[in-house]
């Protein structure tokens, strides 16, 4: 099958309500189910896009309601893109602590950014920190 | 969420099945406060069920294994899904857990 021409692109503001994280997943998953992406590709894909959005609402927004989380994917032949946007200040990814070192392992948190990184195959924030890039080839 | 408890020869068994996440992970924590209220001196978790696992669901699991730890209990995890399994070495949380293969290895 030749997926090359076959470009499928969404954008989707959602609240910062946590009960629209799996709508999102649902709805992105479908698509790529159609497409029969491999079941482990879906995982990685729910997980990262379920983890980010999730950020984008409690740690980016403060879980304001008025404050939106703007989702973009794509995709394009092999390639899944998904773009998340939230509307807090940012943050410096760079000095998240690394959760498999040491005392971090037994923390209850922080594994987070740390899976969706080994997971996809390219993690990109921009500057302020507000918005991040996932892709995974599939 | 009810989780299916069985004893085999002094060994707690839990069977969860679904998904461990942030919306099911504050009513299985609940469940196994319950079940180590008991002092289970060695609980393995099957995970044969488990279908989906993310980052609250790992730190859910961090959490029971402490509990268990304060009062010097065994946990270990069983019949883990390769994807599954791998979240556990990402993380390196396989330090942390003994995973083993099936029941049997734990009995």
């Amino acid at each position: 099958m030749n997926r090359q021409n076959d470009i499928l692109e969404e954008n989707i503001t959602i609240p910062s309500e946590t009960k629209y994280i799996r709508e999102i997943s649902s709805k992105i998953l479908k698509i790529l189910e159609a497409r029969h992406i491999d079941e482990s590709a879906l995982f990685d894909i729910r997980l990262c896009v379920e983890e980010t959005v999730r950020n984008a609402i409690e740690h980016g927004n403060h879980k304001e309601k008025k404050s939106r989380v703007r989702i973009s994917y794509r995709i394009s032949g092999d390639i899944f893109t998904v773009e998340i946007e939230d509307e807090g200040a940012g943050f410096d990814h760079r000095t998240l602590p690394d959760p498999t070192h040491g005392d971090n392992l037994m923390k209850n948190s922080g594994r987070g950014v740390y899976l969706v990184r080994r997971l996809m195959d390219k993690v990109e924030f921009n500057e302020k920190g507000n918005k991040v890039k996932l892709t995974k080839y599939i | 969420m009810a989780i299916k408890t069985e004893n085999k020869n002094g060994l707690t068994v839990c069977y969860v099945e679904g998904e461990i996440d942030i919306n099911t992970s504050p009513d299985i924590k609940k469940n196994f406060e319950k079940i180590l209220s008991k002092k289970a001196p060695s609980m393995v978790i099957n995970f044969s069920k488990v279908t989906y696992v993310d980052s609250s669901g790992l730190a859910t699991l961090v959490e029971i294994l402490k509990d268990m730890r304060t009062y010097g209990g065994k946990m270990k995890l069983c019949n883990l899904s390769p994807k599954i399994k791998s979240l556990f070495e990402i993380t390196k949380l396989e330090k942390l857990f003994e995973i083993i293969a099936d029941e049997k290895d734990a009995l």
